[in-house]
């Protein structure tokens, strides 16, 4: 059993318990609304007193921000549930995919790359998987030591180059693809989004990596593979990850190995703003997604303000911290 | 049945190979001897120059020291990079050195303050928490040194601590050496220490026999503020500046030392010699890279398999494996009796 | 139980020394400045922040391993990724290798005293590349060889002084990774320059773009919203990666690149066809291959009791003028 803190042993619910008490229906009322409002409050805070916030080519820049970050958190969040605490390896994943996808295309077309490009997710997922789902190794150190190997290869193979596709490229025209002011990486995010939230909400696999996340152990003897739902967890991870490098390397139309630095910990913070609780069991893809548009808008804000980028991360690791504070202390007080 | 033989031939084995189960260092030691027999095979001179990897362990395993005295308390703390980064640039900002080092001590000490208030007082995981205080306390470096190195005022006394006091004691590996002992009292010999690892075990049950579980807390986020904040001193010390991105590898360094070292991040199992040993592992093999002059990719390639192959060759592991593989194999062959159970569980 | 954890302790390292003492004794042997092909050989470290990890020091490495191989220098590199206490620890582990010299490309140039004094005490030559030390460390040094990374800043000004003749401009400006001392230097030599040879230039806003294309394309399409893309006349942004992804911005935006004022610096493969074509006006070539030949050819100098220089990577302005010609050549 994953050891809860003092107020996280009320997180630890049992996923799908469908009878729930009326007190437990409000604290899940509350728990569930706390980063909505949030993000309602921040927009409409934005859109009144921040210039430019509503305009068009403005919303067209958060979902820019949104959409790479956001599928690796939607990805990443299996990892989160099955309390293996989170993927480092996702910065390799996202720039290996993205050098593959303009590299491999320049030199070989863009089927070859995105079929290389999958091996290579497959590849990854399986290794963490299986060495944290079969030999039971800690997720951190393993995804630590695969990102070593993984960013060494992909610079020992690629020599380092900057990579940029041809002036009027598919890889070009998919990034600058628009329907209104949505980028189609945004529509490619809300799909996803959609795919993985029916995974984990409606599918035998969805539920018991949730049950897993709370209890190993009940989940062990209740005849689970628990080995394989590891490697499905890190799997799903890493073909996430691979969707973002197109992503990425679609909208700036170039691809280098030093790209998505932070995003581990970047995907961890949406993840876990959006209330998926880092001991694995509770949480969605959907809390996730919303954690995504958070910090975009946040960040957004932050940029159009003009504050520098020490003081943009100074709001934003004190509004993780007073968000879910606020959360924590709310959920207290119903219970009480 | 083999038990039974071992406790009549000879109780030394027995009692030895009793006290090996117990042990959570294996793994460490056995790193520790691999690399050293590659390291006398290929590269030996990194024997006569031990100084260096005195100075590398010092440098990658303090930080780890302080760590593993919180997450054997079951928590955890993502912001001492940053903290580390913060206590360097509040030190070089104040003119006079001995003022600067009391306020990144200070630093040190709120900081540890105002993550054990998150996780103590309003109840939100110290994951989080820290994780915030990660972005948080980066952020603030880099507003206070206007997101530049800020040099020390006074630049000879920074190099004369970094040099020897006798042969490869430098005042940072006598530094190190000092805190590894404190904690290693603190946690194996007194009662405060037991109290740690009985709060990290089963905190209930902590709580339940009258162990003051949050001051033990507190003390732990305050313990592993203060040792981050000592290595930001060590470090805008001997570099004679400070720098706001300063430890971007610290955070991890010190996890893979504290996991390698056999330290379980669930908390209650471990120990701080398993630390020492992981971050001595890890030093040498670092080092040893290095002289080798091998291609910098090839050298990472070689630290991820290492870590890879220690992380899952833990006898635990293998053991976990086997039975998982046994068990895949078997069902394998009941595969409708799996189903129906796995069918069970979907209703419950 | 507590006897024995002292004995596991003290056994585990009993059996680390006995192995080191064992090595310390076979080390020793090997010295190789043996004659090969008539010429004497040298052992040197190259302590570097960047390697294939970074497209510029892709492009450097590998200049500088044909040059050493011509004059017979064995070469150890390193790359401490920015990391300054990481490069602490490896300038301690050259020093202990007694290497012939020390290349090095400071990790963050406040930072290296220590590390020069320490290879003086031990009698090892320093020499210095892509990124100079403080003035009060230079005699420590025996020479300094790469671009002027200050000047580079001030040629890119003077390239945005020249374009905007005189006009009140309201400029955005996108500097490198926060912290980074290439960053920093560059940003300094062109804000210096603007208010003092053509304030009619105003910085109206400025974000990091990490010296990447797609965060600098975000952050000029949001400093376009929040400054009000009407009031902006020019960009100056501190590579040609991040200038690619500010004239993207403006395109994603309607808005034609070519009547704006925009510099930066680089002549990479990605910049230079923009010069090319007219959207970018001017930017500030760096060779890395000059970069990573010199840093040898400046080493064997000083191994060889030659003549010692310090050898400054010319600022060449690229502009539509000269952006085809062959001494121009992007490299990276």
């Amino acid at each position: 059993m994953a050891k809860p803190t003092f107020t996280e042993s009320i997180g630890v619910v049992a996923p799908t318990s469908t009878e729930l008490s009326t007190g437990a229906r409000v604290i899940k009322f509350v728990a569930d609304r706390g980063i909505i409002a949030f993000t309602v409050i921040l927009i409409v805070y934005a859109a009144i007193f921040v210039n430019g916030f509503a305009s068009l080519p403005n919303i067209s820049d958060v979902f820019y921000r949104a959409a790479p970050i956001g599928i690796v958190a939607l990805g990443m969040t299996f990892v989160v549930i099955s309390a293996n605490y989170l993927d480092l390896s996702v910065v390799a994943q996202v720039a290996t995919s993205a050098v593959i996808f303009i590299g491999v295309s320049n030199q070989a077309g863009l089927a070859p790359a995105i079929l290389l490009a999958l091996l290579v997710a497959v590849i990854y997922g399986v290794v963490n998987g299986v060495a944290v789902g079969f030999f039971h190794a800690n997720a951190v150190i393993v995804t630590l030591a695969t990102t070593f190997v993984g960013l060494g290869v992909l610079r020992w193979l690629s020599g380092g180059s900057i990579f940029f596709g041809p002036n009027g490229g598919v890889i070009q025209s998919l990034g600058q693809a628009k329907v209104g002011p949505i980028p189609l990486s945004a529509i490619v995010l809300i799909v996803m989004a959609v795919i993985l939230g029916f995974v984990l909400q409606k599918t035998t696999f969805g539920f018991s990596i949730r049950s897993y996340g709370s209890n190993k152990a009940a989940t062990r003897l209740a005849g689970v593979r628990t080995g394989q739902l590891v490697v499905g967890a890190f799997l799903i991870t890493s073909i996430s990850a691979m969707v973002a490098g197109f992503v990425l390397a679609a909208f700036s139309n170039t691809a280098v190995s030093s790209m998505a630095e932070g995003y581990d910990f970047q995907a961890l913070a949406a993840i876990i703003i959006g209330g998926t609780s880092v001991f694995g069991g509770k949480g969605s893809v959907y809390r996730t997604l919303l954690g995504v548009v958070f910090v975009s808008v946040l960040t957004n804000i932050l940029v159009l303000v003009g504050l520098t980028f020490g003081a943009q991360q100074v709001a934003i690791g004190v509004l993780i911290v007073v968000a879910v504070s606020i959360d924590a202390i709310a959920r207290k007080l119903v219970k009480n | 049945m083999s038990n039974v033989r071992t406790t009549e031939r000879t109780t030394a084995v027995g009692r030895a190979r009793t006290v090996l189960a117990r042990r959570t260092e294996g793994r460490a030691v056995a790193l520790l001897v691999v690399v050293a027999i590659v390291a006398a095979v290929f590269e030996p001179v990194v024997f006569s120059s031990f100084p260096v990897v005195l100075g590398r362990l010092a440098l990658i395993g303090l930080v780890a020291l302080g760590l593993t005295a919180l997450i054997l308390l079951g928590e955890l703390d993502l912001s001492v990079a940053s903290t580390l980064a913060l206590s360097g640039v509040v030190m070089a900002s104040v003119p006079n050195l001995g003022l600067g080092i009391i306020a990144a001590l200070i630093t040190g000490i709120v900081v540890g303050l105002i993550n054990a208030f998150f996780v103590v007082v309003v109840g939100i995981n110290s994951f989080i928490a820290t994780l915030g205080m990660l972005f948080a306390l980066r952020g603030a470096a880099f507003v206070i040194s206007a997101e530049k190195p800020v040099p020390l005022e006074n630049i000879d006394a920074g190099i004369a601590f970094g040099s020897s006091l006798l042969g490869p004691l430098t005042p940072r590996v006598l530094l190190f050496f000092v805190i590894f002992a404190v904690l290693q009292i603190l946690l194996s010999r007194t009662r405060i220490g037991r109290e740690f690892y009985a709060v990290g075990g089963n905190r209930q049950a902590a709580i339940d026999v009258g162990i003051p579980v949050r001051r033990r807390l507190v003390l732990g986020f305050v313990i592993s503020g203060v040792v981050a904040a000592t290595a930001g001193i060590i470090n805008t010390l001997e570099l004679t500046a400070a720098d706001p991105t300063a430890g971007s590898t610290v955070l991890l360094a010190s996890f893979a030392a504290a996991i390698i070292g056999g330290v379980v991040l669930t908390g209650g199992r471990g120990t701080i010699v398993g630390t020492l040993l992981g971050a001595l592992a890890l030093s040498i093999l670092q080092v040893v890279l290095t002289l080798s002059g091998v291609q910098v990719d090839i050298q990472d390639i070689f630290i991820g398999s290492i870590l890879l192959v220690a992380i899952i060759s833990d006898p635990s592991s293998l053991r976990t494996a086997w039975v998982r593989l046994r068990a895949a194999i078997t069902r394998s062959r009941t595969r409708d009796t799996a189903r129906g159970l796995t069918g069970n569980a979907a209703d419950q | 139980m507590r006897v024995s954890r002292i004995t596991m302790g003290a056994l585990s390292i009993a059996a680390a020394s006995t192995i080191l003492l064992s090595a310390c004794s076979s080390s020793g042997t090997a010295g190789n400045n043996s004659a090969d092909n008539g010429k004497k050989s040298y052992d040197v470290y190259a302590l570097l922040p960047q390697g294939t990890d970074q497209p510029y020091g892709t492009t450097y490495l590998p200049p500088m391993k044909a040059e050493a191989a011509k004059d017979n220098i064995k070469l150890t590199i390193t790359n401490s990724k920015y990391n300054a206490d990481q490069q602490a620890s490896e300038c301690d582990v050259a020093v202990a290798a007694k290497p012939d010299l020390i290349v090095l490309w400071p990790a963050v140039g406040d930072t290296v005293r220590p590390c020069l004094a320490k290879a003086k005490a031990a009698g090892i030559p320093v020499t210095v590349t892509n990124s100079g030390v403080n003035k009060a460390d230079v005699s420590l040094t025996k020479g300094f060889s790469g671009p002027d990374t200050y000047g580079q800043g001030v040629a890119s000004a003077e390239i945005m002084c020249d374009i905007t003749a005189g006009k009140d401009v309201g400029i955005l400006v996108v500097n490198g990774l926060t912290g980074n001392s290439t960053a920093t230097t560059r940003h300094d030599g062109f804000a210096d320059t603007i208010a003092k040879k053509c304030p009619n230039v105003k910085i109206l806003a400025e974000q990091p773009g990490n010296w990447n294309k797609d965060d600098s394309k975000i952050a000029v399409s949001e400093m376009l919203t929040s400054v009000g893309a009407s009031k902006v006349q020019g960009i100056y942004a501190a590579d040609d990666t991040m200038v690619a992804g500010a004239i993207d911005a403006l395109k994603a935006r309607g808005i034609d690149p070519a009547p704006l004022f925009i510099t930066s610096i680089g002549n990479t493969k990605l910049g230079n066809p923009l010069v090319v074509s007219g959207e970018l006006d001017g930017t500030v070539f760096q060779s890395s291959s000059w970069d990573g030949q010199h840093a040898i050819d400046l080493a064997y100098s000083v191994l060889t009791g030659g003549t010692v220089k310090d050898q400054f990577m010319p600022s060449v302005k690229v502009t539509k003028a000269n952006a085809t010609d062959p001494s121009v050549a992007p490299e990276w």
